[in-house]
């Protein structure tokens, strides 16, 4: 049979799309992930071609090349910005084209006259200025971004995997496995979170996947009492009933016709969701628990403004993006809410 | 036992109701406490109750929505309790439903196509062709154009709608149809165009239906016999036309006295009821009728009355009342 988009889909996307905001900062949005994905060409020490001695070089991705490659006297990673000069000087044959901003977000700028932060500069192509160790600002926050909307996504997956499968066990199947999980739940929720991210952070140094782990390990909470209500109100609908009179196995019911039923709410529930995993992340790397250093990260860029608040671009440039991101985020999150809202589409007789 | 094709004997269903930190039952919903139903096949028993008597209840512990508390629901003389797996799946392709409210129970999501093919993924019938044919073939049966295989249920009116929920429960051949409120959440107008389907349907397929309604005119069009509940017992069973004719219980004959009848002049002197139907967590004691009887006595509220035919009356006319035919229907030729 021909594939249909169910003409109620239509309409609530049609709906979201007729809220402007939410509809623009879901483009701002992917485009700011769409660019965070190609940081590598855009925000990075290395070259994105060099042209020596007649043939062309592509250094962004793949092995490093040695400074010997381009007839410099050393055997580690070429300097591009070194290169570049070197070259301009006409001391070899070629040019070097940088990305925009041409550093890393773990390259350190350092110079022999002057210690840093290093304020915003349009001729160092610095554009936010550096840290306190020299690194620039926007190469740490776009890597930081990348790193942040993706352990947001990650966690969303996470928790959604675990809180949807339980919420809808426990709403489907009642009785006695609803209420050992509702007592669970309640004694879950009553962990600390923050010591526990303390605790197992002093044990060993959280990577991206373990730190979601932690968090997730917590997170699942919310989507399961919410999964779990709706589920409870969508498994005594007639068109359930129907299902089990004709015969169908719990796992066609939950699948195909309460899942289904559902997506409003899970749709509903992520914008937001991701907006809090990266206020998470953000103040777990700013008390020094998250991930570990050098990762670029907001919440430690956000510590060092705060220790350096003569640095003011530094706080600036991470408040100011954060304060982008969530906007962006939360506006997404509530026109998806107007545009799924059920309200607009019961029908009460 | 004879071959009935229902048989349901002593049927009771209790919901606990749960309250407290320990989550222990406090009181219990009596919604059904002692049924006894006999659906032959290829007939129709209407079963008439008001709201919350508990006829809704009796029809989901028919098709095993509900596992009944005590008593038996035999199909085919077997007890549907006690199966379960595949064989239970076997005996559901026989044991069909259609609900009332023909906006809750289609599913949304799913094209008229999906849901009426529904019955054959579940059951493995046929492949993708020749369920596809039979899909065409129920949208037919039923009236409606074989396009309405790609649109979805919210694109219909109700009765088609409606029309969609019957083909759904014919599609596997079944034997019984449980309607429960088929018709009521239907305009007048389209309440006979789906009654004169599902006669339609009787006939040509030898279904048998347990018609759950609460609405008399309706009952009696369709019905070989007629049930009458109050409070999660019955009160009347008869045939149809006996059972208009010559109510017993007083419960019946204020039921049938309701039906509006477009004359004035004949307005006056109906026997209407007082009041609303008790709690079934605290039935009354005796006769769960007594309360709002006009006939009660001191016996009526000691002592409950027994299912039973009445000296006289034919033997498949059976009521459950102290003073059972000293109330009359008002004559109205």
């Amino acid at each position: 049979m021909r594939f249909r988009l169910n003409p109620l889909t239509v309409q609530k996307i049609r709906r979201f799309r007729s809220i402007r905001r939410g509809y623009w900062s879901f483009w701002i949005f992917c485009l700011l992930i769409l660019f965070s994905l190609a940081a590598e060409l855009l925000v990075n020490d290395r070259a994105i071609l060099v042209h020596y001695e007649g043939r062309f070089y592509w250094p962004t991705y793949g092995d490093p090349l040695p400074g010997r490659t381009f007839g410099l006297d050393y055997d580690y990673e070429t300097d591009y910005r070194h290169l570049r000069r070197h070259l301009a000087a006409g001391r070899g044959a070629g040019w070097v084209l940088m990305p925009p901003v041409p550093y890393g977000p773990y390259s350190t700028d350092l110079r022999t006259d002057a210690f840093p932060p290093f304020a915003p500069s349009w001729s160092e192509r610095h554009y936010l200025g550096t840290d306190t160790v020299g690194r620039d600002v926007l190469a740490r926050l776009v890597y930081g971004f990348r790193i942040a909307i993706f352990f947001s996504l990650g966690l969303l997956a996470a928790n959604y995997a675990i809180g949807v499968s339980i919420g809808c066990a426990m709403g489907y199947f009642g009785g006695r496995f609803d209420l050992f999980f509702q007592r669970v739940i309640e004694i879950w929720a009553n962990m600390p979170f923050l010591y526990v991210v303390i605790i197992v952070s002093s044990i060993v140094v959280p990577s991206f996947a373990l730190l979601i782990a932690i968090m997730a390990f917590f997170g699942w909470i919310g989507i399961t009492w919410t999964m779990r209500t709706v589920t409870y109100k969508e498994r005594t609908r007639d068109y359930v009933l129907a299902a089990q009179v004709l015969g169908a196995s719990h796992g066609r019911i939950i699948l195909r016709h309460i899942l289904p039923n559902t997506v409003a709410v899970i749709v509903t529930y992520a914008p937001f969701s991701v907006a809090s995993g990266i206020v998470a992340l953000t103040s777990l790397d700013y008390l020094g628990f998250g991930l570990p250093p050098p990762t670029p990260s907001w919440g430690e860029l956000l510590q060092q403004g705060w220790a350096y608040m003569s640095a003011w671009w530094i706080v600036a440039a991470v408040v100011g993006a954060m304060v982008v991101t969530l906007v962006t985020v939360t506006f997404i999150g509530e026109a998806v809410r107007e545009a799924f809202d059920p309200k607009r589409y019961t029908v009460y007789e | 036992m004879t071959s009935a094709l229902l048989q349901v004997s002593d049927l009771k269903m209790h919901f606990p109701l749960r309250g407290g930190v320990l989550f222990r039952p406090v009181a219990t919903v009596r919604a059904v406490d002692g049924v006894n139903l006999t659906v032959e096949a290829g007939q129709t028993l209407g079963l008439v109750g008001e709201s919350g008597c508990g006829k809704t209840t009796v029809g989901r512990c028919v098709v095993r929505l509900y596992r009944p508390t005590a008593g038996r629901v035999r199909v085919d003389g077997q007890d549907l309790a006690v199966v379960r797996g595949g064989r239970l799946k076997q005996i559901r392709r026989d044991l069909q439903m259609i609900f009332q409210d023909p906006f809750e129970s289609l599913n949304a999501r799913h094209t008229v196509g999906e849901i009426l093919r529904e019955p054959f993924r579940i059951h493995r019938i046929g492949g993708p062709g020749q369920q596809a044919a039979a899909v065409e073939r129920l949208l037919e049966r039923v009236g409606l154009d074989p396009g309405a295989q790609n649109r979805f249920p919210h694109e219909f009116s109700g009765g088609q709608r409606q029309r969609i929920g019957i083909a759904r429960a014919v599609a596997l051949n079944p034997r019984l149809i449980v309607c429960d409120e088929p018709v009521s959440a239907l305009d007048v107008s389209i309440q006979s165009q789906i009654l004169n389907l599902l006669l339609d349907l009787q006939r040509e397929m030898g279904l048998a239906y347990l018609f759950i309604t609460h609405d008399l005119a309706v009952v009696k069009h369709v019905s070989d016999r007629i049930a009458v509940m109050y409070l999660g017992k019955i009160v009347e069973t008869a045939d149809a036309d006996r059972l208009y004719q010559a109510p017993l219980h007083p419960y019946t004959v204020a039921l049938i006295s309701a039906i509006p009848v477009p004359d004035p002049a004949r307005r006056k002197g109906r026997p209407l009821l007082g009041g609303d139907v008790p709690s079934p967590i605290d039935p009354p004691a005796g006769c769960r009728f007594h309360p709002r009887c006009p006939l009660a006595v001191d016996r009526c509220r000691r002592e409950e009355p027994v299912l039973q035919a009445m000296d006289g009356a034919e033997p498949d006319h059976r009521v459950a009342c102290h003073r059972a035919g000293q109330m009359r229907l008002p004559p109205d030729g």
